[in-house]
């Protein structure tokens, strides 16, 4: 991954954490291309589309929250439609500890972040993938 | 004896507004602040709306997702007491507990008002 070809899908149904994800991103990586969507529905086809490299992910979303959405990737890797690998960073207000460790064994979560987000926990994993 | 039923005293000390917190939250740049907190104060009185229709329904789920959805926002904008009082909201609704969940309604809205005086105080 390079900073000017990376692209960066934010699965967020919250207008405002949606704006300071943004605007968080694109400080640190102002040539970056940054999606968003606000639930998971939105998520997938706009993943479809842009085959982001990193994604933002909330998990309680109206419509379709981030269970589903994960279900559709993972199945879809299964069966080869999907052929990148995305590398997705939960950030959800979910207190659960168990459901939070078992969110972050899902297919291709690599991070799960407690809301309200400390952005500098972000910023090193990021600069770990993106150096 | 305690009483078992909330009261707005519960969560009197928890601060209304932390605006260090939330200017920490956008990286120190206070128009980005306006910007979001514009957008949280304009989401309150639908979130309220939502709640009250949802309860018309006993909609669990829905009240469990709309006191969470307030929390993560509350607790990202410094609006300390509106998650808290969200969190014991959600907590409630899963439980599927109408007495509290109304109860805790009740103080949720009185905060808003307190939330929303003081973010007018900061604006003048």
């Amino acid at each position: 991954m390079n900073k000017q070809s990376i692209r960066f899908l934010i699965v967020e149904d919250d207008e405002m954490i949606r704006l300071i994800h943004k605007d968080f991103l694109r400080d640190l990586y102002p040539e970056s291309e940054i999606i968003e969507a606000e639930n998971g529905a939105q998520g997938i086809c706009h993943y479809f589309e842009s085959q982001p490299n990193i994604i933002l992910l909330d998990m309680m979303m109206p419509i379709m929250g981030g269970e589903t959405f994960l279900d559709i990737l993972e199945e879809g890797h299964h069966c080869n439609i999907l052929k990148n690998n995305p590398k997705i960073i939960v950030v959800t207000a979910i207190k659960d500890v168990k459901e939070l460790m078992s969110i972050g064994k899902r297919f291709a979560v690599e991070a799960v972040i407690s809301k309200p987000l400390v952005q500098n926990q972000l910023k090193s994993l990021l600069e770990d993938w993106i150096p | 004896m305690k009483s078992t039923i909330p009261q707005n005293d519960d969560f009197i000390d928890v601060p209304v507004f932390e605006f260090e917190k939330a200017l920490k939250r956008v990286h120190q740049k206070k128009d980005l602040l306006k910007r979001v907190l514009d957008i949280f104060v304009n989401s309150l009185s639908e979130r309220i709306n939502a709640i009250k229709t949802e309860l018309n329904n006993e909609n669990w789920q829905s009240l469990e997702s709309l006191a969470h959805s307030t929390k993560g926002s509350s607790w990202t904008i410094g609006a300390q007491q509106l998650g808290d009082i969200s969190y014991a909201m959600e907590k409630a609704a899963y439980n599927k507990d109408i007495r509290l969940y109304n109860d805790l309604f009740l103080i949720f809205q009185d905060s808003v008002q307190r939330f929303l005086e003081v973010e007018k105080k900061m604006n003048d």
